[in-house]
């Protein structure tokens, strides 16, 4: 994005960095301790997942997709399956779309909280993070309670979901959603009075409203600018009009301010879930979905924990889909930590670059290989056989 | 602004037990729905392999010795199964399920991973066929 | 027998082998104690012990590109340091086995060593991380040594010596904790900075620069720095109790004290958020010294009154 030039002293970050949890690699220009330029570069866990989705039937390609991500994977299941639900033109039962969101939410609470976690590591307060963590256990222990699984959870088939919810179910989600209310309070008093910890965040890393709208920025890290927009609430999918959320913005787009919003997303997480518990409809969870797809072609957008999540799929009319693209929150949201970062502390960067909650090989959809075929369109079978050559 | 904000939590910790758990020691119940390991039961399995189709992992294989007398193997992948419950759902007759209890799955010995469920002879004869098989092209190399 | 007394006192009791051990077993207390403030379980007692032999039996990598007899050599003048200058306080309550006048000053000195020793070992390797880290540590050291000179200097004026001997002798009837607070507290921060604590970490913010200075060092070189680590802690916090907290006495209650001392240490390391280096900087010129210095003041005004 921007290219490195002269013998600046140059800091990497990545790919391997224990900053990072995934691999991705920075480049950051410094100046003593300022950093004067930064540069990114992707790619390196690509996995050539929508490639995939080309030779698998739509039933299979779901669960290909629900690991684009392992943290969100519940809402790209739902993605996929809302978009091919509608070029099937069916529609899953409602006890169905209120089960979507009410683990789409649950996952929202796990995301929310690992990023706390990580964030305060990446500030060097370790004990926020343990504590976060521990309690993040609540919440991973209800999913696996209500799916079966503790990540990559596959609630969803195409046309409904897999899993109900029954009385005990519920009763255990209130008690840990009690439990988890009371910790979010102490947290939100944390990241907004402990001194030690403002000083790492407050004033840090300010995106103002224009500049956000400029680099097109999405979900909480512009909600934290003050951009008013959440596809839950803009363009309500799933059951989310019947079970509104409120929108949670913040004014000052520093980092405490994205603390404050991805926290306070919690509670409406929180309450969204509740409303669910009291007014599930009763009903089946799933309507029988046809094998083979209706031509055509659908866009279907969902709001991850880390903002708008894009999925364009095209039918031919097979049990196969012909292209699915992807767009996860964490690219447009890329550009923002290059710019942030001019103009910072070196020790600031790790914060600047969680602060955007980045998932790195979500984020990896793309690659151009220059390779040995002339032609832009490469078959499963050569990218595979690229894929050998290359590694070898 | 306080000087700090999470001594109290700190404080209480020193007279808690650890959150950490001892898992080889210690095993927290499976939750009721977990899915484990998958079970098959033949008896009103009609061999359709809907449920081999939509596996994503490929870790089902419904083997038809013979569809009129219902005489089905299933070979399981546990290695590959990826526990998504995609099978148990496609199953119109019910015959998949995932047990609770079975999640310790891992192994030092590959062939754990290969599982037949079905009649006892059939999976002799299907064993045998299988050797048979890898048997040939090592005799010919 | 002074030679025999001499090589003793050097390798086993109260230097060599006896303050290595006791040091890992300090270091052990201190990650302990942590992972209890966050609710974690934390390493068991010979954790310290086995990551040190492991170390040490591990391969050295030298990077290409460096000044190999440096590489090599300031891991052990850095633990020698450390040693050294056990040598010169009271171990455990026991009376140091040498003195002279004026040995807190060479204390203070041979302490320094390891964080100068880190510095020049990060500047010596041609890695990035190591260089920045390298600048930190020094930049570090040189913002809190002089308000911990200061803090150290209150006890000795008052006791009228230079002598670490004479001073803790003096502050067994004197707990200086309650004459000189402001330096007792200056003494402590100064300590978990000089030993790149939490929340004065930031020369090896593993989130930012790696390991620091430490980055190339592996195997033998990185075990010495850490049991020089180790050691200090363990001086460091002797010196400040012998100081502070009631001077020397019974081996027992001298013990009680530093471990009181190191649940201190250990709940503001686990309390407190990293400061970027110039937060750190900052904090101890504009009040470190500043209070250091104002209590300094009052201290010789006091003395020249009375
Ligand atoms: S649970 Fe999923 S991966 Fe495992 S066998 Fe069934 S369909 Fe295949
Ligand atoms: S889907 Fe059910 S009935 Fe069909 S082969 Fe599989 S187990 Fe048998």
């Amino acid at each position: 994005m921007q290219s490195q030039q002269g013998n600046k002293f140059t800091i990497p970050i990545g790919p391997q960095h224990p900053a990072l949890k995934e691999p991705e690699h920075f480049e950051f220009n410094v100046d003593g301790e300022l950093v004067t330029g930064a540069s990114v570069r992707l790619g390196y866990v690509h996995r050539g997942i929508e490639k995939g989705t080309e030779n698998r039937s739509f039933v299979q390609s779901m669960y290909l997709l629900e690991r684009v991500c392992g943290i969100c994977s519940h809402v790209h299941a739902t993605a996929f399956c809302l978009g091919v639900e509608r070029l099937a033109e069916i529609e899953a039962p409602p006890r169905a779309q209120a089960i979507r969101v009410l683990v789409a939410e649950l996952e929202r609470i796990h995301s929310h909280m690992l990023w706390l976690g990580v964030g305060a590591h990446e500030a060097g307060f370790d004990t926020l993070f343990m504590y976060s963590w521990r309690d993040r256990e609540t919440v991973l222990n209800l999913l696996e309670d209500i799916t079966g699984n503790r990540i990559n959870y596959s609630t969803n088939v195409l046309g409904g979901v897999k899993c109900d919810i029954d009385r005990e179910q519920a009763a255990a989600i209130r008690q840990g959603l009690d439990f988890l209310e009371e910790r979010t309070t102490h947290y939100l008093d944390v990241v907004t009075s402990d001194m030690m910890f403002l000083r790492r965040t407050r004033g840090v890393g300010v995106m103002t409203y224009d500049e956000s709208q400029r680099l097109g920025a999405v979900g909480p890290t512009a909600r934290a600018s003050g951009v008013a927009r959440d596809l839950r609430v803009d363009a309500a999918y799933a059951a989310y009009d019947k079970y509104p959320v409120n929108l949670v913005t913040e004014t000052a787009g520093d980092l405490e301010a994205r603390f404050v919003v991805r926290i306070k997303e919690l509670f409406e997480s929180f309450r969204v879930i509740r409303a669910v518990l009291d007014d599930l409809p009763e009903g089946d969870l799933t309507t029988r979905m046809p094998r083979r797809v209706k031509e055509g072609d659908t866009i279907s957008r969902v709001e991850a924990p880390r903002g708008e999540l894009f999925y364009y799929i095209k039918s031919n009319g097979t049990d196969t889909a012909e292209r699915v693209k992807v767009r996860t929150p964490t690219l447009p949201n890329m550009a923002s930590v290059l710019t942030l970062a001019v103009g910072h502390q070196l020790a600031d960067m790790p914060m600047i670059l969680v602060g955007i909650d980045p998932c790195f090989s979500c984020n990896d959809r793309m690659v151009s290989v220059k390779g040995t075929l002339d032609s832009q369109c490469w078959t499963w079978e050569q990218l595979r056989q690229y894929g050998i050559e290359y590694y070898r | 602004m306080k000087l700090t904000t999470m001594w109290k939590d700190a404080l209480g910790s020193l007279i808690k037990p650890a959150a950490t758990q001892r898992y080889p020691f210690v095993r927290r119940e499976a939750p009721e729905h977990l899915r484990g390991q998958l079970h098959w039961d033949p008896s009103a399995c009609t061999g359709c392999g809907l449920c081999s189709k939509d596996c994503p992992a490929d870790a089902l294989e419904v083997i038809v010795l013979d569809k009129k007398a219902k005489r089905f193997v299933m070979h399981y992948h546990v290695d590959r199964c990826t526990f998504c419950a995609q099978c148990v759902a496609s199953c119109r007759q019910g015959c998949l399920d995932m047990e609770s209890d079975e999640w310790e799955l891992a192994a030092l010995d590959p062939r754990t991973f290969d599982i037949y469920y079905g009649n006892e002879a059939d999976i002799a004869s299907i064993l045998d066929g299988s050797t048979e098989e890898e048997a040939e092209p090592a005799a010919a190399g | 027998m002074n030679t025999l007394r001499a090589v003793i006192a050097l390798l086993f009791f109260p230097g060599g082998l006896f303050i290595l051990f006791a040091g890992m077993a300090y270091e052990w207390v201190d990650r302990k104690l942590i992972a209890r403030f966050q609710n974690r379980i934390g390493p068991r007692w010979f954790q310290p012990l086995a990551d040190s032999i492991k170390l040490l039996a591990k391969e050295e990598v030298i990077p290409t590109d460096v000044n190999a007899i440096l590489f090599v050599v300031l891991p052990v003048i850095a633990l020698a340091g450390a040693l050294a200058s056990a040598l010169y306080v009271p171990i455990i309550g026991l009376e140091p086995s040498y003195s002279f006048s004026g040995d807190l000053i060479v204390t203070l000195y041979l302490l320094s060593l390891l964080t100068l020793c880190t510095g020049l070992a990060g500047a010596n390797t041609l890695d990035r991380f190591s260089l920045v880290g390298a600048t930190r540590a020094l930049t570090q050291m040189f913002s809190y040594e002089a308000p911990v000179l200061l803090a150290l200097l209150g006890p000795a004026i008052v006791a009228e010596s230079w002598k670490i001997s004479v001073i803790s002798e003096y502050a067994k009837s004197h707990w200086l904790i309650i004459t000189q607070p402001i330096g007792f507290l200056v003494a402590v921060i100064g300590l978990m900075g000089k030993l790149e604590m939490p929340p004065f970490d930031a020369p090896e913010a593993e989130t930012e620069i790696v390991a620091g200075a430490l980055t190339e060092y592996s195997g033998r070189g990185l075990a010495l720095f850490h049991l020089g680590k180790s050691v200090e802690l363990m001086v460091g916090l002797t010196l400040v109790t012998a100081f502070y907290l009631g001077g020397v006495a019974n081996p027992l209650l001298f013990f009680a004290k530093t471990l009181m001392l190191l649940v201190v240490v250990a709940g503001v390391q686990s309390l407190l958020t990293r400061l970027r280096i110039e937060q750190t900087v900052g904090l101890w010129w504009r009040y470190g010294a500043l209070l250091a210095l104002a209590q300094f003041l009052v201290m010789i005004a006091y003395e020249g009154v009375a």
